[in-house]
């Protein structure tokens, strides 16, 4: 039986339940794995961003894959951070507005939001659904990432160290799909987020979907710290 | 009739509470879906590519040296340095945190940061000496807005890759229309104090300035390595970012020691003698410049073949030893030598200690609670950004890819409009957007509409860049959504409508500085233009 076209989802499911366990028994030992997750991508793109200047400018030489490698740690800093974000509640939004709302009716449009978020991350992931509401349109983010697992092809510069090519007989070139494995990855993690966010809405333990500021932090961090 | 449906489909979203990333991102994949033949599949991949944007990559780097850099110490020296320079006129101390704020802007692409950073520690110095709470919070709300017009800037990363123009241009464009926008906030607070007159700190003398650049010169070189560096044309703005990130992080853990590990350990203990500081000093000086030499004359003489390494490190030791020679010559009799060996030698022992010190703290500072608590919060900012830029991007597409902004281009053009009403109508949209919108993501929406007409008009594509930001910063300092309101507003414990009224008069100040900006083109393009030459854009 071959891993396409059940297993992508198969192992979203699995991860998706893995995370929800997690969660239950130790809420505040994922927190941390995922800010130092988030932390650590961005320590690496730095790190390696920096030596690379250095090894350009000062030594002539330099590594051909660094630029890509960085890039892909973006984008899954990004992607990964997106569900991140739902949880430690950073994603901005405006909010002048339904606080003008009676109780109920901003308890509803909250729940609103976060539905938002989930058919957002369900769209990307993959459409076809929504032609049950007369749209045109196919495919996604699974269906993508499937595509390029079944080619197998290569990124432009990145190669395996020749010891995982030794060890595993492995490709020279990094495959296409290792590096994409996060965009869908994120999405469901953003979907088993934001149904959680729901929930806790719905509960009453979580006020809305978004931030109201940037610097809500900010100033919680020093709030009053002047005042007379 | 789909645009109609995807503005509306924003907006709809946008006030009712769902994310701005999402209300972009859902509104366009609602349109793509039920109205064009794209698949799913390749908005997923649109999505991947603008996460993986390289120009954009600058942005977690500038957020992360300007994290490192508010760790507090650095706004302290900031500040010293400023009273020192204009603290003695009539407001002088309003008028410094003014500079304190253009000079930390310098640091910080981010201007609540700003706002926290030098608000905290002037607003109550400035009570103390008598002006009111609400000039002081009004003064500071202000001047934080500078954050994002003085390079580096994360609006001006964001805009820059929108359109295809150059960051490094963009950087440049906006150091005078900063510093003019400063100016004209000083000149307004030296007439309010010479109306209710208020007080001027004394004059301390030219060694007090001295000796307050010389402390916040190591957090300033910042801007000189990001500046010089893409001028240069030694890096790419995304290179000069990263190195700034590492840099400050050094200068924030081991030089000045506001954090991390060796937080609170002085350079020099009580008894060391006189002669190991002044050695201590001399060689501080020396090698300080050595590599100041270094850097600077490596951006200057990049693209110049004859010059080696080797020779510029010579001139630069020589340099060095001859300021380490005149420093003991000057300094030595307090020491009782002026022996310049005598001196050195003498300083040994402190140099041992400390560089012990640095490398044995070396790996526990990468891996210290408090870094790792700067790492976090910048990722955090980083993911917002990025989220809602993606989104953007996706947006923009789609806007493209429906032809919006040429329709409103013939219908603009079909109007009538001049450069002179075209920038009226521009600066209407954007104030009104920024009301409500968080200004990277506004600029993406806005950018693609607006550009295309600005170039037909023959309307210079960075100074169009720079009305942007500085309709941003007004939109940071107007209710109902303005970001340094709330900051103030929340540092101070003033409710937001007595901050907006202390604000007021200088937003008034910011309101002609537009006004200027927008109609004088020469403000912004003069320094790009005079070291870069002109932008070039397809028409």
């Amino acid at each position: 039986m071959s891993f396409l076209p059940y297993g992508p989802w198969l192992s979203l499911a699995a991860l998706v339940a893995v995370y929800f366990c997690i969660d239950r028994v130790y809420p505040r030992g994922l927190a941390r794995f995922e800010e130092n997750a988030v932390a650590v991508l961005l320590g690496i793109i730095t790190l390696v961003a920096f030596t690379q200047v250095i090894a350009r400018y000062g030594f002539n030489s330099g590594w051909s894959g660094a630029l890509e490698f960085q890039r892909i740690l973006f984008a899954w800093m990004i992607l990964f951070g997106m569900s991140y974000g739902v949880r430690a509640n950073i994603h901005l939004g405006v909010d002048a507005f339904i606080r003008l709302l009676p109780r109920p009716l901003f308890r509803i449009t909250a729940v609103l939001g976060a539905l938002a978020c989930i058919v957002y991350a369900a769209i990307l992931l993959e459409s076809s659904w929504l032609q049950l509401f007369g749209a045109k349109t196919s495919g996604g983010a699974v269906k993508y990432w499937s595509t390029v697992y079944r080619t197998g092809s290569g990124l432009d510069e990145m190669k395996w160290p020749q010891f995982v090519v030794d060890l595993f007989g492995a490709k020279e070139r990094v495959q296409r799909w290792v590096a994409y494995l996060m965009l869908p990855v994120g999405l469901a993690l953003l979907i088993f987020r934001s149904l959680q966010a729901l929930v806790q809405i719905v509960r009453g333990d979580r006020e809305l979907m978004i931030a109201g500021h940037e610097a809500e932090e900010l100033v919680a961090e020093n709030r009053g710290v002047l005042e007379e | 009739m789909e645009p109609f449906i995807l503005f509306i489909l924003v907006l709809l979203f946008l006030f009712s509470g769902v994310p701005v990333a999402v209300s972009l991102g859902l509104s366009s994949m609602i349109v793509i879906a039920f109205f064009s033949r794209d698949s799913m599949s390749s908005v997923a991949l649109q999505l991947l590519d603008a996460s993986q944007n390289y120009t954009l990559l600058a942005i977690p780097f500038f957020i992360l040296a300007s994290s490192f850099m508010s760790t507090g110490g650095v706004a302290k020296r900031i500040i010293r340095f400023a009273i020192a320079t204009v603290g003695h006129f009539r407001g002088g101390l309003a008028m410094a945190s003014v500079m304190a704020c253009i000079l930390f802007a310098a640091l910080s692409g981010s201007s609540p940061a700003t706002v926290v950073a030098i608000g905290t520690i002037a607003i109550a110095g400035m009570r103390q000496v008598g002006y009111s709470r609400d000039f002081a919070a009004g003064i500071i709300a202000n001047a934080g807005t500078l954050g994002i017009l003085i390079p580096p800037s994360i609006v001006m990363v964001v805009y820059a890759a929108a359109t295809d123009v150059s960051v490094g241009r963009m950087f440049l464009a906006g150091v005078v229309p900063g510093l003019v926008a400063g100016l004209m906030l000083m000149i307004a607070i030296y007439v309010v104090a010479r109306v209710r007159g208020l007080p001027a700190e004394p004059w301390k003398g030219f060694g007090e300035i001295l000796n307050g650049g010389k402390d916040a010169g190591w957090g300033l070189f910042l801007i000189v390595i990001i500046i010089g560096g893409i001028y240069g044309g030694v890096f790419t703005p995304t290179e000069a970012a990263a190195v700034a990130a590492v840099y400050s992080f050094i200068v924030a853990v081991f030089v000045y020691r506001d954090m991390g590990p060796l937080k609170g350990k002085p350079w020099l203990g009580a008894d060391d003698s006189a002669a190991a500081r002044t050695g201590f000093s001399a060689l501080v000086y020396g090698v300080a410049f050595f590599f100041v030499w270094m850097i600077l004359s490596f951006f200057v003489t990049f693209e110049n073949e004859n010059i080696t390494i080797g020779g510029r490190a010579i001139a630069g030791g020589l340099l060095g030893l001859a300021i380490m020679l005149a420093y003991g010559f000057w300094r030595g009799p307090r020491a009782g030598t002026r022996n310049l060996l005598a001196l050195l030698a003498a300083s040994l022992p402190v140099w041992g200690r400390n560089l012990a010190m640095t490398a044995r703290t070396f790996l526990p500072a990468i891996f210290h609670e408090e870094t790792r608590k700067v790492m976090v919060d910048a990722s955090k900012t980083t993911v917002m950004l990025m989220f809602i830029i993606v989104n953007a991007l996706l947006f923009a597409h789609v806007l493209t890819a429906e032809r919006i902004p040429q329709a409103i281009t013939d219908i603009m053009l079909g109007a009538g409009f001049s450069p002179f009403t075209f920038l009226i109508a521009v600066n209407l949209l954007l104030l009104l957007g920024g009301q409500f919108m968080e200004p990277s993501g506004l600029l993406l929406i806005v950018a693609p509409v607006v550009f295309p007409i600005a170039i037909k008009l023959g309307i210079d594509p960075i100074h169009l860049g720079i009305i942007m930001v500085v309709n941003m910063e007004i939109g940071m300092i107007t209710p109902p959504i303005g970001l340094n309101l709330f900051v103030t507003s929340g540092i101070t414990g003033m409710s937001l409508i007595q901050v907006v009224r202390a604000a007021m008069p200088f937003v008034a100040v910011l309101f002609l500085f537009l006004i200027i900006v927008t109609y004088v083109p020469i403000l912004t393009t003069w320094l790009p233009y005079s070291l870069m030459g002109p932008e070039l854009v397809a028409k």
